[in-house]
């Protein structure tokens, strides 16, 4: 073959043709544009819908918490499907979608939701660090974003319109506990594990600063790795601090586990943690000897005794067994968004966001919920709850002041 | 050699560049034909993995170091763009370069220890690397704010002649034409790259690095090259990947990201540059994709790699030896 | 409680852990030393031990069996589906690619380790599992440190297998056969030695030592998640380096001297700094002895 440049009329004409000709790729490179030009022609529309997106980790490490959120925003939307047509001539649909507490999956799934016009509001997704991103792109795209249980405070502190959520923020459980903890355990000595998370973090911190003002003594600061399963070294280390009470910031399994190995470590003295985890799944995986005597902060009051909540408990346990921690927010979060859809009588994102600033004493789990304008709750009792013979009991609520 | 020898290998490196512009141009298309901005995401998402696997292949590709810490790079080079922009206001264009620069230079100074061991144990090092580093970004919380990470990191601005500023914010498009742009440039300096003499010596490492000695190739010095401009390229894809999300957080860059980068790599076909795309395009976007599969998706992920592996044991495309 | 107690305490409660990983690690060096690959699946096979324990057990419970049968029946059911599963895998998953260039192995077993996974979270669901306790809790005091029946039938069972394996590789035939191939594949199919045969032994027998670790692990630990195994796995592997791969009592004193490292490191110097301190370790011992403790020899077949 002869060089290009030197050779007849027709391979002149080959080389101007040549640009044009696929042959330069290679067939995977072909494969490869064929399928994402491919990914435009998908979904084609038979009946008008109307979609609630859903996102939060379903894989992953934290896919157990993420399964009890979707469970709750599932019922939500069976019960509205059942309760008829949620718009006339329209049917409702929720776009599920996983994010594997992963920032960046998260922001593709944002975008993805956000691509889809016939989504007008979502809920989610768990992890503070990735509502944080995706806030930015449903606020960009007019969506509104009704967060279970996101709750970094500096999400809302971003002053998006589209933001809102059902869940009290760090800032408002920490100084609760701390009060609970100082005045009525009279614990003067603390030792505070979190579990390295945006969530577990921020709430110690929060507990700290407001241990301090309070003016009892923290003996320590410490993380531990969530996942982990090894937690005796540092309950021995704490146990040789004999601190009055031990508190914990982090979700159930990691909770349960310490709860289990601090009684086989022999540390005496009160333990208590934050509203990760207040799920029954804690109790039976600490065992219930273990678990004796320890005291929780969560946000709202008992689902199981609030009158409100009643029926939701009934279908969930029914439908999905044991209510998760996350379940009821989830569900919440999900009825609002379908309150407002309802409220806006169109499909239209425009709209929705309208409808949901005009929400006034929505009948919630609760009780009546609110948001202030930077779309948190006005729910902000924080409900103090100690586990009695295998049953979580409620205390009283510890209020703001 | 002979005059139509080198005659023929200038044709066929004349056609090559014409592929490669080929494929630009049909990329630069792609938000033109179909502006979707979810797609979009996706394929910058898959264009910062090709970097990724880029930097990643000179060091594994090329130089036969296995690695399995490479996403301390990509961290480093995220943060130091972050921490740049949110303290000192510096703006992405100027950022990316100390931030590539920086993980280019801890590249080199993980290398000087690390090449000291061999073969599986070096991976080993590496990997400890990488976790040390992201428990590090998670525990450092006065510098990189913990595990809340680095909030508030600017989006890139640019100016444009006719249309004024242009704030890049939570669009796609802005993102995919830098994130291609970036790719093509570095892809480009990849091939001069692995083309050179350095190049040739690092095969020669990776082919035998008793017989490279021997032939007089400074095997530790290259070898050091070969981390910090695998480092290099990661940081940049870092800045990049901080100036798109806006939010770091130390959970983006753990280890399964530096298996997955691995992962594109030798399914692309190792120290073929067109292959670590080509791989990281299909195994980055491939869980999107598989989005429809719910719950199932990371399982058929997996098989999906054993597959690709049984049914391409040299990598889509075969790498030059 | 005096210093020098709290110390001893610590290093028990490390030697615990560190027994577990020693379990895992040897199912790593075990395929390591017989074909070079990093079997990254090997941590949920250890899982779906533990799984498949737990499911035996369920089923046992509900029989009304006391509990030496149960864990017997538990610790048997593991091992022959553990056994089992690492022979499928190593079957369908690795022989194939065998003279595939090395890394495609590697990728392999990350894409079964994905796979592992996500499957034992689709069935058996993403909650942690409880692992009910078989043991009944026995506590000894010694010289003011405590220590407990489970943690007795951990190192027990673990020096137990360790010197079982360590007699099989060295003393059998099948070890001498094992041993040869990991020399040199070719000449012993040469003479005669089902090299495939004996790879597969080889899993076999290390994923049959997961499902013991697993089962310990659920025993002893008392909730099990089906993510465990990539961070169980990942400390093995470290472990299994850090003894020097390959080789099976540097496997376990891997295991141990890791597990002492994290008890010690979280117990004194910060918890939220334990991996670090781990890593940090192997780092520093491989950069002085860069084969691991005990190897004899750097393996590198590219």
């Amino acid at each position: 073959m002869r060089g290009v440049g030197q050779g007849t009329w027709g391979e002149g004409l080959r080389y101007f043709l040549y640009p044009l000709s696929l042959a330069p790729f290679p067939l995977p490179l072909i494969v490869c544009f064929g399928l994402l030009v491919g990914l435009v022609g998908c979904g084609g529309r038979s009946e008008p819908t109307v979609k609630i997106g859903f996102v939060a980790p379903l894989t992953g490490d934290q896919a157990p918490q993420g399964e009890d959120m979707f469970h709750g925003a599932l019922l939500a939307v069976e019960q509205a499907q059942a309760d008829g047509e949620i718009l006339p001539g329209y049917r409702l649909e929720l776009v599920v979608l996983d994010d594997q507490r992963n920032p960046t999956q998260a922001v593709s799934a944002a975008k993805k939701l956000v691509a889809d016009p016939d989504i007008v509001a979502m809920v989610g997704h768990l992890n503070s660090s990735c509502t944080m991103p995706a806030s930015a792109i449903y606020h960009q795209a007019r969506l509104l974003q009704v967060s279970p249980v996101s709750s970094n405070p500096q999400i809302s502190r971003q002053g998006f319109d589209t933001f809102y959520r059902t869940c009290a923020t760090d800032d408002l459980q920490g100084p609760a506990a701390a009060r609970f903890i100082v005045q009525d355990l009279k614990a003067q000595k603390v030792f505070v594990l979190d579990d390295m998370t945006t969530y577990g973090r921020g709430l110690a911190n929060e507990l700290i600063r407001a241990l301090n003002a309070l003016g009892a003594e923290v003996l320590g600061h410490e993380g531990i790795t969530q996942a982990d399963k090894e937690f005796t070294p540092i309950l021995t280390k704490i146990k040789s601090l004999n601190p009055d009470l031990v508190y914990f910031a982090g979700m159930f399994p990691e909770g349960a586990l310490l709860i289990k190995q601090r009684q086989d470590v022999g540390l005496g003295g009160y333990f208590m943690g934050g509203d990760g985890l207040f799920d029954v799944a804690l109790i039976d995986l600490s065992g219930s000897q273990a678990a004796e005597g320890v005291y929780l902060s969560t946000i709202g009051s008992d689902i199981y005794r609030v009158s409100t909540a009643r029926a939701f408990v009934q279908a969930y346990e029914a439908r999905f067994g044991p209510v998760g921690a996350y379940s009821a927010y989830a569900y919440e979060a999900t009825n609002i968004a379908i309150w407002a859809i309802r409220k806006a009588g169109k499909p239209d994102r425009a709209a929705v966001l309208a409808a949901m600033k005009t929400l006034k004493d929505y009948p919630g789990l609760f009780g009546p919920q609110n948001f202030d304008e930077k779309g948190d709750s006005l729910i902000r009792d924080i409900g103090i709850f100690t586990v009695r013979s295998g049953r979580f009991s409620f205390v009283k609520i510890a209020t703001q002041d | 050699m002979r005059i139509a020898d080198l005659k023929q290998r200038h044709s066929e490196f004349r056609q090559r560049i014409i592929r490669w512009e080929m494929g630009g141009f049909l990329a630069l298309l792609i938000p033109i034909v179909h502006p979707h901005p979810y797609h979009l995401d996706v394929l910058t998402t898959a264009l910062l993995y090709a970097l990724l696997a880029l930097g990643l292949n000179v060091i594994v590709g090329l130089t036969g170091l296995l690695h399995l810490g490479y996403a301390a790079f990509f961290a480093i080079g995220a943060y130091t763009y972050g921490l740049l922009n949110i303290h000192l206001g510096c703006p992405f264009w100027i950022g990316w370069l100390p931030a590539s620069i920086f993980a280019g230079i801890s590249g080199v100074c993980l290398g000087i220890p690390a090449l000291r061991v061999r073969g599986d144990y070096l991976a080993i090092v590496t990997l400890g690397f990488g976790e040390i580093v992201r428990i590090a970004f998670t525990n450092l919380e006065q510098w990189t704010g913990g595990p809340n990470g680095l909030l508030g990191i600017a989006h890139p601005r640019l100016w444009i002649p006719t249309a004024g500023m242009l704030d890049f914010g939570v669009s796609s498009k802005p993102y995919y034409y830098l994130a291609l742009i970036v790719t093509v440039i570095v892809a480009g300096f990849c091939v001069r790259l692995s083309r050179s003499r350095v190049g040739r010596a690092w095969r020669a490492i990776r082919e035998d690095e008793m017989a490279a000695a021997c032939m007089g190739i400074p095997v530790l010095n290259l070898k050091l090259l070969a981390q910090g401009c695998g480092g290099a390229i990661a940081g940049l894809a870092g800045a990049i990947f901080a100036a798109k999300q806006g939010v770091i957080t130390p959970d983006s860059f753990d280890f399964i990201l530096s298996v997955m980068v691995l992962a594109m790599v030798v399914l692309g076909g190792m120290g073929s540059i067109r292959g670590a795309i080509v791989g990281a395009l299909v195994l980055g976007s491939l869980p999107e994709w598989l989005r429809g599969f719910d719950r199932y998706r990371m399982l058929i992920f997996g098989l999906a790699m054993i597959g690709m592996m049984r049914l391409r044991p040299e990598g889509i495309f075969r790498g030059r030896r | 409680m005096t210093s020098l107690q709290l110390f001893f305490q610590q290093l028990a409660n490390g030697l615990t852990l560190g027994a577990i990983y020693a379990l895992i690690a040897l199912g790593y060096t075990m395929v390591y030393g017989v074909i070079q690959l990093i079997n990254f699946a090997h941590g949920e096979v250890f899982m779906v031990g533990a799984y498949g324990a737990l499911s035996v057990i369920l089923l046992c419970t509900a029989a009304h069996l006391p509990w030496p049968v149960v864990l017997l029946a538990a610790a048997l059911g593991a091992l022959l589906l553990c056994g089992g599963l690492g022979g499928v895998i190593e079957r369908i998953a690795y022989r194939p690619i065998r003279r595939a260039p090395r890394l495609n192995a590697l990728i392999t077993a990350i894409g079964m380790s994905f796979f592992l996974q996500n499957a034992l979270m689709l069935c058996y669901g993403a909650t942690d599992r409880q692992f009910p306790s078989l043991i009944p809790s026995v506590r000894w005091d010694v010289g003011g440190l405590s220590f407990t029946g489970m943690q007795l039938l951990i190192w027990g069972s673990s020096a137990v297998l360790m010197a079982f394996l360590q007699v099989l590789v060295m003393s059998t035939k099948l070890g001498k056969a094992m041993r040869a191939t990991s020399q040199d594949p070719v000449a012993c199919a040469l003479l005669g030695i089902p090299v495939d045969r004996i790879i597969a032994i080889t899993f076999v027998i290390g994923s049959a030592l997961g499902a013991i670790g697993g089962l310990l692990f659920g025993l002893y630990y008392g909730t099990i998640n089906f993510h465990d195994g990539y961070l169980m796995g990942m400390k093995a592997f470290t472990a299994a380096v850090l003894g020097g791969i390959g080789n099976i009592p540097g496997a376990m004193i891997g295991g141990l001297v890791l597990g002492m490292l994290e008890g010690l490191g979280a117990g004194y110097l910060s918890s939220q700094w334990k991996n670090v301190f781990a890593f940090v370790a192997l780092v520093a011992l491989l950069l002085f002895k860069p084969t691991g403790l005990l190897a004899e020899r750097v393996a590198e077949r590219a």
